[in-house]
């Protein structure tokens, strides 16, 4: 037993040397500045202090701005999800032509720059923009309105942009499951919605965890998109630190805002993913 | 029901993928706890006529009846119809226990019926230690007893096997046989097993149905396929046979004589003279240097001897191009390879069939 585990040990050891260029690779680029900017937010000028924390969490536009970027970020993530799901079951089901054409309409637009995209959404989202022109002419609208510079345009930008990064892991993990084991709950008497929750979803829950964290990562920190397509009026954890550090040459403010989206990203994501495997066990 | 109908009765299935038809109006009745077989080689149709019979394929034409009533509009999870996946299909999140009690969940059965149920059938299966177990760690043998406890504890009306076997090796394969035969006749459940292997179908069921690109050839007891099968494909699917191409020739009082180039046989059969024919024996039928009166016999040359244990078989070879195979219990004294015997078999034991030019 114990002899056994020392051999895998040995093994892994020698097959674990492929992650070492990675690893350096980290360390230098992503670890030591981040430890950087951490020591930074603690630093005052006479030596440790908490003074940051303490002023930056004593301001209540900064809870507002805390406020903003996770529910930016919540329903950018709930969107992916909605829109993702669907698009991944399609995905895993189709075959041949059909399937390559989805995934390089999924992958494709990512090759488009973010800035690209930015522009281009102006141009729908604007006051006699295409979308107002649509809802007007639907009805759902009196008059056209200005869907730019507000936060549902913010997130609907947000969510085209990140989609490609929730359907991935949702139908890499489908693409896995055996299409029989639908048609076996079936045979044993389990309606449709009885197989979704209890065999559809599950089975996808891996990819739905890793979807998602990588989405909310990435909506709970972007920059450019609130930047260009809300401005100054509006701002994110990120767009603060931006502020801070180019702008107020704050260093301080800089760093403890951004350890603070640090933390918090974090924390959630790591907090949903443990809930969600929780459940799994339990059941 | 229906006067004359069986208990899964089905009309006319067909069913075309992209124009390409793979069941042409097949006919089909299975009788209650009757334990059938479809036989026929890989792709003939086999699985889309059970996914057509679980509701998981819609026929384009033709009935599907269960126990007296039409279910071949109810969509699967209503149908009452059980199956094993030729790949088990397990639930890969839940535990052995928790697969077995998934369709009584789905089917809100009472909550106390549930443990004794699950109980009741994981002991049939002997998985009782396995209960609390995954099932992503289990042998073969022990995911197909998993998957029979699944279908099995709803209680279905019929149980629809898919090739149960074919992911088990040899040994385990012939002993889950007989273990799960005798299982399902203690449940006296009606069962299709659905298989390619003419030995797990002859050894398994009460009546064996052979069946070739989407039709079904001959549905009869696996006695009669073995020893009457009524076409030239039934008689190579099942079993090993000498072939001998010949000419229908004058027949009286019920015997019929056939001209070959291997000699003038004669078989109790009649058919129209001038017909072209196939002659077919069984290994086991034929013996060697044997005094028979009233019997088809010729000489061929001993060319390869083959031990299998139990028995040996002995390949010969008549005129210029005739294989004969015979089967013996053992090797016969005084015969080596490169010798001439006399080989002969009673006309009752001559199969004829109407041939088409070719040989399979
Ligand atoms: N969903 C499908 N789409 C297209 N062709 C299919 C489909 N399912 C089965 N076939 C074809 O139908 C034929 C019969 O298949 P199947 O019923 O699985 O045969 P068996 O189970 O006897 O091996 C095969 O030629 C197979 O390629
Ligand atoms: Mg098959």
């Amino acid at each position: 037993m114990i002899a056994a585990l020392k051999n895998r040990l040995a093994r892994m050891d020698r097959i674990a040397i492929l992650a070492v260029p990675a690893l350096v690779y980290m360390i230098a680029i992503f670890a030591i500045p981040v430890a950087g900017l951490l020591l930074r937010s603690f630093s005052g000028p006479d030596g440790f202090t908490l003074a940051g924390y303490v002023s930056f969490l004593g301001d209540a536009f900064n809870w507002r701005v805390i406020g903003n970027t996770l529910r930016v970020a919540a329903i950018t993530t709930l969107i992916c999800l909605a829109i993702g799901y669907p698009t991944a079951v399609a995905l895993s089901r189709a075959r041949g032509f059909v399937q390559v054409a989805l995934l390089v309409a999924i992958i494709l637009p990512l090759s488009v720059g973010v800035v690209v995209k930015a522009f281009a959404w102006q141009i729908v989202l604007r006051r006699d923009g295409i979308v107002a022109n649509i809802l007007v002419g639907l009805g759902v609208w009196d008059t056209p309105q200005l869907l730019l510079f507000t936060e549902t345009g913010l997130v609907v930008g947000a969510a085209n942009l990140f989609l490609p990064f929730m359907i991935l892991p949702i139908y890499s993990v489908l693409k896995l499951v055996d299409p029989n084991i639908q048609d076996a709950a079936a045979t044993l008497g389990a309606s449709p919605v009885y197989r979704f929750f209890k065999v559809a979803l599950p089975l996808a829950m891996p990819g739905i965890v890793s979807g998602s964290s990588i989405v909310f990562s990435l909506a709970v920190s972007m920059y450019v998109i609130p930047s260009l397509l809300i401005g100054d009026r509006f701002q994110t954890l990120a767009t603060l630190v931006g502020r801070s550090f180019l702008l107020m040459r704050n260093e301080q403010l800089g760093a403890v805002t951004a350890s603070v989206l640090l933390a918090l990203a974090l924390a959630i994501v790591a907090f949903s993913s443990w809930a969600v495997r929780r459940k799994g066990d339990s059941r | 029901m229906r006067e004359g109908e069986a208990f899964l009765d089905i009309r006319g299935a067909e069913k075309s993928f992209a124009g390409n038809r793979v069941l042409g109006g097949v006919d089909f009745g299975v009788n209650r706890g009757e334990f059938v077989s479809l036989l026929g080689p890989s792709g003939c149709g086999k699985t889309t006529l059970l996914r057509i019979v679980a509701g998981l394929l819609d026929a384009d034409r033709g009935s599907v009846r269960l126990a007296g009533s039409e279910i071949g509009n109810l969509p699967t999870h209503k149908r009452g119809v059980g199956v094993v996946f030729q790949n088990y299909a397990l639930f890969p999140h839940l535990s052995v226990a928790d697969n077995v009690a998934f369709g009584l969940r789905a089917q809100r059965r009472p909550q106390a019926d549930i443990a004794p149920t699950v109980a009741k059938f994981l002991d049939l299966v002997h998985l009782t230690e396995m209960a609390a177990r995954p099932v992503r760690g289990l042998s073969g043998g022990q995911q197909q007893r998993v998957a029979v406890a699944r279908a099995l504890a709803v209680a279905p009306k019929l149980l629809l096997l898919d090739e149960p076997f074919s992911a088990l090796d040899r040994k385990l394969r012939e002993t889950m046989q007989i273990e799960l035969k005798r299982l399902l006749r203690d449940v006296g459940i009606t069962t299709v097993l659905v298989t390619h292997d003419q030995e797990e179908a002859l050894v398994m069921s009460d009546r064996v149905a052979v069946m070739s690109r989407g039709a079904i050839e001959q549905f009869d007891r696996p006695d009669a396929i073995y020893l009457r099968p009524k076409t030239p494909f039934a008689l190579g699917f099942v079993g090993h046979s000498t072939r001998i191409v010949g000419k229908a020739g004058a027949s009286s009082d019920g015997t019929l004589a056939i001209e070959t180039p291997v000699g003038r046989f004669f078989a109790a059969a009649s058919f129209m003279g001038g017909a072209p024919v196939l002659l077919a024996i069984r290994p086991e039928r034929i013996r060697i240097n044997a005094a028979d009166a009233d019997a088809n016999s010729l000489d061929a040359k001993l060319t390869e001897l083959v031990f299998q244990g139990s028995k040996v078989h002995l390949h010969f070879t008549a005129g210029d191009a005739q294989t004969l195979l015979v089967e013996a219990a053992q090797i016969p004294p005084n015969l080596a390879v490169g010798d001439t015997a006399r080989l002969s078999w009673s006309y009752s034991d001559t199969l004829i069939f109407p041939h088409d030019g070719t040989l399979q």
